[in-house]
């Protein structure tokens, strides 16, 4: 039975959040459907519909021909409490199926502080939001996404996770749960099938035991259908994996409002600190030809005015150059203009930057990520201050007059004077600017550098290492804004400290962590992306109310042959080329990039996988 | 091309901007000869008579399109169904010359059916719609960007009457609308109503079933039936 919700929409801010209907969402039929899934973003319609991961598994779910796929996302809260006064469960988008009635249920994990949400949104949806709970008939919860790495603070609520690319796996882990509903198998029988799936975890077949001081001992099965280790999943052929030509357009405008052309997966780069360069390994890239062609027919089907070309590092594509120049030919005379993000330091090339201002003057941002060189090799990110400087230089002559510089603070081996280096650095920057001659640059420069604190993240070289503690990422940031006082056109902004602890506890936490999790939810913490919701006193009380401490899981050293939680995940990244890394980066040296040679990362033993160890 | 469309129930909680841009991302994938504009940015000028307020859906919107040669009414109505959302449809299409007014300077008034169900409050209310059509002024509080105005609604009034189903009552009301000050809000005037009966508001379902505009002889007419001298 459909919910009915149009007495709540007038009395909130933006009802489109809502409504659904949009252009190229699914017209399907819920009820005849033979297995329904849910797909959960746990944050607003905006943030989920800017999303190009859930395109992709909307459109191949509902490409089945037996199944249904339809979109739930988190009520703001001025929604969320109409629905509780009128006992409204929380509903999907194309049907408005309450949640309970679908047969699976799949979050996608893309950030940390989204996890209460995840909670909240099982709950209002009259779910049970601990698997232990659910009974026979209840929907399957399943998670996938790059959070799903190192699952075990969500354990307790979700009952399978899948790990890596989710195109292949996902259509097999509906299938199994359409082939055992019709069987009228067990829940536990499903579940101990869905184990068996290559690069699905299911946490209730695992037990973990811990050492007296704390840590981990062991997270091993206990029922035979379950994989000591479970293994990513890899998809290989980009130009034959689905590419989500036609997904729903919104009516009201979203983050990004606009064809997002997936042009590569992986990135060869191996910054130590970046966690998306080793899930996503190894770089895949999509031919020249498939992608005008996929572009072309993006535009037929949507009706965007833009497209911006997607990956890890864009300019890395190796035919960046040649794709550029033909989707501009191919696309201008149908007015839809192109527009590159995530663009890099070092290898800017020219010819794109003149390409992207003739169509686009985008935004302009950069990633140095530290002050000085010595910490930029100890992150291994291969930026000089020559390679910034030139290129904001040219920048300059073509017309930009603004630059966005990310920066992150308590990286390994940080001192003082790396953190100075910032200001430096955006001198370095007012410097490429006023070289460029009056008459020719445009007026008003205007330089942010903008800083995050580190967070260590599983499966990258610095998993082992602490984060800063707060009273130290403060001294730091307003050190670094003390610099920047008397830079006229440069600013510096930083993110809160206490957000990143938490984000770091969950990050590289344990099962236990997920007793925090549920606690931090019933003391009423939610939407926790969002700063004005953010509490962390009710955090902090969670904490205390579990006996667990945040110093442990933030701040705390690992020593090198700890028992990680996400061990017996498996992302073909081997923990001795991880330790060889991190030992290279105390002695700040570089490791090169994989396409001038394999640096042997352990997805070498996947014979013909990686085209860069061949 | 001057067309009427469907702004169905589903999609009465899109925004005017929302929906302009909805229907500028149609034309594009609808291979229509569509005039640009020139510039830097070259975009697709639409104009229509006058937006829809958020939470009404309308029958018969009116919208002005400029166009290339080579298309005919009928032609450019399935071109651009077939890429709209069902919730959006064209339901008429006449080509108008280049020295046709404005749509927006032809807006005259609106016809509106408020659907309300039936219950002891909405009885009442619709108990007093005669006395209330017969006052000579009522003064409600309009809130704008720029605070709360007190204002006059009656002026805004042509005329109305109530059909009473078995489990609803359906107001057909006509409003007037000039350049100068624009019209009234349908659901405005229906929060008059409950208060001047003293019943408590009722959330109604609402539609505009046309647009209207002035003939020669200043008579109300529907907007697409409009000839221009
Ligand atoms: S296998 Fe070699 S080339 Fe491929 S990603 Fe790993 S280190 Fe790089």
């Amino acid at each position: 039975m459909p919910v009915v919700i149009d007495h709540l929409l007038s009395k909130v801010e933006k009802p489109a959040r809502y409504t659904g209907n949009e252009m190229n969402s699914t017209t399907k039929n819920f009820d005849e459907a033979e297995v329904s899934f849910a797909f959960c973003f746990p944050d607003t319609y905006e943030v989920a519909m800017s999303h190009l991961g859930m395109k992709i598994l909307y459109g191949i779910l509902n490409d089945l021909p037996y199944a249904i796929c339809e979109r739930v996302c988190m009520p703001w809260v001025d929604m969320r409490t109409e629905m509780l006064k009128t006992g409204t469960p929380l509903f999907s988008l194309e049907s408005h199926h309450a949640l309970h009635e679908f047969d699976i249920i799949g979050f996608t994990l893309q950030y940390e502080m989204s996890y209460t949400n995840i909670l909240d949104m099982l709950h209002m949806g009259g779910v049970k939001v601990k698997s232990a709970d659910r009974a026979e008939g209840d929907p399957i919860v399943v998670a996938g996404g790059p959070c799903a790495f190192n699952p075990e603070p969500l354990h307790q609520f979700i009952d399978a996770f899948m790990i890596g690319d989710g195109e292949e796996v996902i259509v097999e882990l509906t299938d199994v749960i359409r082939q055992g509903r019709k069987e009228n198998l067990p829940r536990r029988e499903i579940l101990r099938r869905l184990a068996k799936l290559e690069g699905v975890y299911v946490p209730c077949l695992y037990q973990d035991a811990y050492n007296p001081d704390g840590t981990l001992k062991s997270l091993t099965p206990i029922d035979d259908a379950a994989p000591a280790v479970v293994h990513k999943r890899i998809f290989t052929d980009m130009d034959k994996a689905y590419c989500p030509t036609k997904p729903p357009v919104p009516y009201m405008q979203v983050i990004f409002d606009r064809i997002m052309l997936e042009i590569m997966r992986g990135c060869t780069r191996g910054c130590r600190f970046c966690q998306a360069g080793m899930l996503y390994r190894p770089v895949r890239e999509r031919s020249v030809d498939k992608l005008v062609q996929l572009a072309k027919e993006s535009v037929e089907n949507t009706g965007y005015e833009e497209i911006s070309l997607s990956s890890l590092s864009s300019s890395d594509y190796s035919h960046i150059a040649e794709l550029t120049e033909r989707l501009t030919d191919e696309l201008g005379d149908k007015r839809v203009s192109l527009s590159l993000p995530s663009l890099r330091v070092d290898k800017f090339v020219q010819d794109t930057l003149s390409q992207t201002q003739r169509v686009k003057k985008s935004s302009l941002t950069f990633a140095p990520e530290a002050g000085t060189q010595r910490l930029r090799d100890v992150i291994n990110k291969g930026v000089t201050e020559a390679d910034l400087v030139n290129t904001l230089h040219h920048a300059f002559m073509n017309g930009w007059s603004g630059v966005k510089l990310y920066f992150m603070t308590g990286l390994p081996t940080e001192t003082d004077e790396d953190l100075l280096g910032i200001a430096e650095l955006a001198k370095a920057a007012a410097g490429a600017y006023y070289s460029v001659p009056k008459g020719q640059r445009v007026k008003g420069l205007r330089i942010t550098c903008s800083a995050s604190v580190f967070i260590p993240k599983p499966f990258t070289p610095f998993q082992w290492c602490a984060q800063d503690r707060p009273e130290e990422v403060k001294r730091k940031q307003f050190m670094v804004k003390d610099a920047f006082a008397p830079l006229k056109s440069a600013h510096f902004i930083y993110h809160d400290s206490a957000v990143s602890r938490m984000e770091a506890c969950f990050a590289v936490g344990d099962r236990r962590m997920s007793d925090v999790l549920y606690r931090a939810w019933e003391l009423g913490c939610l939407l926790d992306g969002w700063m004005e919701y953010f509490r962390y006193d009710l955090w902090l009380q969670a904490f205390q109310d579990c006996g667990l401490d945040v110093d442990f899981y933030a701040h705390r050293e690992r020593s090198l042959d700890e028992v990680l939680p996400w061990d017996h995940i498996d992302a073909y990244i081997s923990k001795s080329f991880l330790k060889r890394e991190y030992e290279k980066s105390l002695r700040a040296e570089t490791t090169r990039d994989c396409r001038e040679g394999c640096n042997g990362c352990g997805l070498q033993v996947l014979k013909g996988v990686c085209k860069g160890c061949e | 091309m001057m067309l009427a469309f469907e702004k169905g129930q589903e999609v009465r909680f899109i925004g005017h901007l929302d929906l302009m841009r909805t229907i500028q991302r149609a034309l594009r994938r609808s291979h229509l000869p569509i005039k640009y504009s020139n510039g830097f940015n070259p975009h697709i000028r639409l104009s229509f008579a006058a937006p829809l307020s958020v939470g009404v859906a309308g029958k018969r919107e009116m919208m002005e399109v400029p166009v290339e040669e080579g298309t005919t009414p009928q032609e450019f109505m399935d071109k651009l169904n077939a890429v709209l959302p069902a919730c959006l449809r064209m339901v008429s299409a006449r080509p108008i010359s280049d020295d046709f007014p404005t749509l927006m300077s032809l807006m005259a008034g609106s016809v509106y059916s408020i659907h309300l169900p039936r219950n002891e409050k909405t009885d009442l209310a619709v108990s007093r719609f005669d006395d209330f059509m017969a006052l000579k002024e009522y003064v409600a509080i309009r809130r704008t960007k720029s605070g709360e105005n007190p204002c006059d609604i009656r002026p805004f009034i042509q005329d109305g009457h109530v059909e009473t189903r078995e489990d609803s009552h359906v107001i057909h009301l006509t409003t007037i609308a000039t350049p100068k000050e624009g019209g009234l809000k349908p659901t405005l005037w229906l929060r008059c109503l409950f208060e001047f009966a003293g019943a408590e508001a009722v959330e109604a379902t609402i539609f505009r079933e046309w647009m209207l505009a002035r003939n020669q002889q200043g008579d109300l007419i529907h907007m697409e039936d409009y000839q221009h001298a």
